[in-house]
């Protein structure tokens, strides 16, 4: 669909006619950070600028997963009943092409096999989603080493550029074409200009990136990981300074990994699925005790294969969206990329 | 699949109530619990479901009766948890949930006009019945049916009262053994290895199905294998942590395979490259 160039100076006014008929979300700059911000079409009114926007900046620190996959959530009881309800109509206004392979991975696991989540697909249904380009990768961002780029062109409705003076949109779907008709007069078509700026822009990040992170992986990663399963040294070198706090993959876009525990009342069962951690000690133990994976190194090879050889088999794409957030938020310093740089 | 009774949206993680007909206690810690699910149950031998115990929570199980009789569904469950504890407390007319069936069956047509050696271990037997139902039911489909049971003493043995019917149904052979043996035993010692000295079929045209506790599904797979098994041809009952039995929550993760989706009956051709697959 063809892009659209809204001025800066009618940005409020559309925002303000989006926030009225969903909740919308955007990525505000909170001192050194970005975090997912809700945004009031009260506070809009009435001039209020809230936090400031991080559309330029990198990944807010939370995944997206965290609006669809609930980190905790009741999903059925017994011996009464419990069916989905019908979720909050949201906008997720700037999410970065990471977070929505973080999406692709889940829909392959809630959506596309033998059993559909209701609570994951009616979210998503409720959701629109416009992404927003990544002009200015840091450091810790390694999205071009899993085959991906800093924008998106597939997997949200919009996809947004910022440009000097006003915002490029590309509709990618009739729901996107919707918001922006909502928009009316304050969009004009976007100009050849215009066009070749978001171009250059997205070149210039391209090139931000392959600086930054110059060596490809192994073409042959989940091959070789297969190979390494049996070299202990090798996963010994890299996990030797993990304190098994699970953070990488609490904050991970792509972990899918849930619990379901119950609460009991007297004859009465509530069962609430939470995210779960595979780095835990206690989740492969079955029943009578015995547990395949006991020792930490085999769940530090478990978390690798399962993201870069299984994954990959089954599906065709690493379950890594090159993120960066694991190891920014490692204690040990454990860097993703160099693991998988000596493959 | 269960369908939800609002709209179309249905709900994989909501149990439907069953009634417990009956229980009757198959040696001192292996009970047998007869189930009156409110709807049929439409589980193939092979497949699983989660049983809800009301003031407890959920736990996976096999079925153990045939699924040509789906209006019934028997359980036969050893206490060895908290969960198997909450439910050998409940009593005859008390409800439980059911949701299920998940996993793969055995793939039966595969099994047709060969012989089928069937291997179990303590209460390893109760998956295994509703295979051996399943195979008796249609039994001119088979060559013949060897099934192989080795219990620890001859008080652990299920099915005491049905085994003796069985060896009259015909193509089936059956051999038990126990690990330690008692005045009135009269039957093989020792473990149950010792049912596969002498196999008494054509081991490379057959199929081989174990189930058991993974010691001995260690040491039967090798046994089978030196007998002249094919790996694809046997089959084995894997024992991981299957909890939401929809293939998602990644509990169940046996190298490639999700046990709960793929399996959990899964060919020794499958599970070779993994490490140490019984644990």
């Amino acid at each position: 669909m063809e892009p659209r160039f809204l001025p800066s100076t009618k940005r409020d006014n559309w925002l303000g006619q989006l926030a009225r008929e969903y909740t919308l979300f955007f990525p505000a700059r909170v001192e050194k950070k970005v975090h997912w911000h809700r945004l009031e079409a009260e506070d809009l009114e009435s001039g209020d600028s809230g936090p400031e926007w991080g559309l330029c900046c990198i990944r807010a620190s939370e995944p997206i997963k965290s609006f669809l996959f609930s980190p905790r959530e009741q999903v059925a009881s017994f011996p009464d009943r419990l069916e989905p309800e019908e979720p909050e109509k949201r906008i997720l206004f700037g999410v970065k092409d990471c977070d929505l392979l973080g999406l692709k991975v889940h829909e392959k696991m809630f959506l596309e096999g033998d059993f559909k989540d209701p609570f994951y697909e009616a979210r998503l249904k409720n959701t629109i989603l416009i992404a927003a380009d990544c002009p200015d990768p840091e450091d810790s961002c390694f999205c071009n080493l899993v085959g991906r780029k800093p924008y998106a062109t597939e997997g949200a409705d919009i996809v947004l550029s910022v440009l000097d003076n006003g915002y490029l949109l590309e509709p990618l779907t009739e729901q996107g074409e919707e918001l922006v008709r909502l928009g009316g007069d304050a969009f004009q078509p976007g100009t050849e200009a215009q066009i070749a700026r978001r171009d250059e822009q997205r070149k210039a990040a391209v090139e931000k990136l392959e600086k930054t992170n110059p060596k490809p992986w192994n073409p042959e990663v989940a091959k070789a990981m297969e190979d390494r399963t049996k070299d202990q040294a090798f996963w010994r070198k890299h996990a030797a300074t993990c304190v098994e706090c699970f953070g990488c993959l609490m904050s991970c876009p792509t972990c899918f990994c849930f619990l379901l525990y119950a609460k009991a009342k007297e004859a009465k069962v509530e069962r609430t699925r939470i995210w779960d951690a595979c780095y835990l000690a206690a989740y492969a133990r079955v029943g009578g005790g015995a547990n395949p994976r006991a020792e930490f190194l085999k769940r530090f090879i478990n978390r690798f294969q399962c993201k870069f050889m299984h994954f990959k088999n089954q599906h065709g794409f690493y379950a890594c969206s090159g993120c960066g957030r694991c190891f920014k938020v490692c204690m040990g310093k454990i860097d993703i990329r160099k693991v998988l740089g000596e493959l | 699949m269960q369908k939800s009774e609002t709209g179309n949206r249905m709900n994989p993680y909501q149990p439907i109530p069953a009634r417990i007909l009956k229980t009757f206690d198959e040696t001192p810690n292996i009970r047998t619990f007869v189930l009156k699910p409110e709807q049929e149950v439409e589980f193939l031998a092979g497949q699983f479901i989660e049983l809800t115990v009301p003031g407890f929570g959920e736990a996976p199980f096999t079925p153990s009766s045939s699924h040509f009789k789906r209006d019934k569904l028997e359980m036969t469950i050893m206490k060895v948890g908290r969960a198997t504890s909450a439910l050998f407390s409940l009593k005859e007319g008390d409800m439980l949930g059911i949701r299920g069936p998940y996993g793969k069956r055995y793939p039966l047509e595969k099994f047709e006009g060969k012989e089928i050696f069937i291997v179990g271990g303590g209460v390893g037997l109760a998956p295994l019945r509703a295979l051996f139902l399943a195979l008796t039911h249609e039994v001119e489909k088979y060559k013949k049916i060897f099934l192989r049971y080795g219990a620890r003493t001859p008080n652990d043995i299920v099915y005491k009262s049905l085994i003796p019917e069985w060896r009259n149904l015909k193509r089936v052979d059956i051999d038990l053994s126990v690990d330690v043996g008692d005045e009135s035993w009269k039957g093989k010692v020792g473990v149950v290895t010792v049912l596969l000295e002498k196999i008494p079929c054509d081991a490379k045209n057959s199929v081989a199905v174990v189930c058991g506790p993974p010691i001995m599904m260690k040491f039967v797979t090798i046994g089978l294998l030196e007998a002249g098994f094919p790996g694809d041809a046997v089959y084995l009952s894997m024992e991981t942590n299957m909890s939401c039995g929809l293939g998602q929550c990644g509990h169940c993760r046996l190298g490639p395979y999700f046990t709960c989706k793929d399996g959990p009956v899964l060919t020794w051709e499958q599970v070779k490259d993994i490490e140490n697959p019984f644990v």
